[in-house]
């Protein structure tokens, strides 16, 4: 079975299936706020990202510097066929938790 | 939008502590590419200087984050016992508390060097940990105080040494942090090497 990803893991996963080759460091950062929006700390996306790898759900491989960034190395990132199964999993989670319910909710309460 | 205006020099520094070397490079320079391209225009040298230390401190190992807690839980937990139920004897208590003090700020360097592969990070981490203890401390000294003020409260903080110790004793355990870092460092970089050179 797949891992079960948290929401802000799914979020960083989304967001580097979204950005495609130009997947890296700063724009996931840029792109989990967007969609999360809300102000997310790089050292959250980065823990979040090193866990990731760690569980073999991403890849990362180094690109190159820009004058921008005093020419230090970007990282891109690439979800692995393992993360790929781990977000299909957690959204047919979602769903079946979901089922039956109509959303907005509305006249539970 | 400037290339060549640069944070501040300690906050790298820091950050190349807490991070592994191999992901200094990319990260320092996410940090720089935004430092450089939207905050120093919009916000301007010293906020955009804020920015990058106030980021900086979210790569700081959660770990110090923890220990710094346990550190003025534990303090604090102390002083509520001297104030609210004193003793004629303090020296159970007061071997207690360094004993549990010392084991985390050593456990602080520890870790946070085992984390980033470099035993010097155990200072930095033994420190941080102090520093951020001493305030959380100082704080939740003064609350406690600001709750509880009547003459009897007064009197057995008289006698436990007054609230000036409340104040300065956690700060004094920022320089003994680095040193009990330094050796949670030494440590951890002796165990590390133990569990490489043991592997098969």
């Amino acid at each position: 079975m797949a891992d079960i990803l948290g929401t802000f893991e799914q979020a960083v996963l989304l967001s580097i299936l979204r950005l495609g080759e130009d997947a890296y460091g700063r724009a996931i950062l840029r792109e989990v706020q967007e969609r999360l929006d809300r102000d997310v700390a790089a050292g959250a996306v980065h823990a979040t990202l090193e866990r990731l790898a760690k569980k073999g759900l991403v890849a990362s491989r180094p690109g190159t510097g820009t004058p921008m960034r005093g020419g230090r190395a970007r990282r891109f990132y690439r979800v692995q066929a393992k993360g790929v199964r781990a977000l299909n999993d957690a959204r047919a989670k979602a769903d079946n938790l979901w089922h039956g319910l109509r959303w907005p909710l509305k006249g539970y309460i | 939008m400037s290339m060549t205006a640069d944070p501040p020099r300690w906050a790298e520094a820091l950050l190349r502590a807490f991070l592994k070397p191999g992901d200094f490079e990319s990260v320092s320079g996410d940090l720089l590419e935004q430092y450089r391209d939207s905050i120093l225009p919009a916000r301007g040298q010293v906020r955009a200087n804020l920015w990058y230390a106030t980021q900086v401190f979210t790569f700081v190992s959660p770990g110090v984050r923890l220990f710094a807690t346990l550190f003025s839980a534990q303090f604090l937990i102390r002083t509520a016992l001297d104030w609210f139920l004193p003793t004629a004897n303090f020296h159970f208590r007061s071997t207690a508390s360094t004993a549990v003090g010392v084991c985390t700020l050593f456990a602080a360097g520890f870790l946070a060097a085992w984390r980033s592969d470099s035993f010097a990070t155990g200072a930095i981490g033994g420190s941080l940990t102090a520093a951020i203890a001493s305030i959380m401390s100082i704080a939740g000294g003064a609350v406690m105080l600001a709750i509880s003020h009547d003459p009897q409260t007064m009197a057995a903080i008289r006698s436990s040494g007054g609230f000036a110790e409340v104040v300065s004793l956690p700060l004094f355990m920022v320089l003994p942090g680095a040193l009990l870092g330094v050796c949670g460092g030494v440590a951890s970089a002796a165990l590390k090497r133990l569990f490489l050179f043991s592997r098969p």
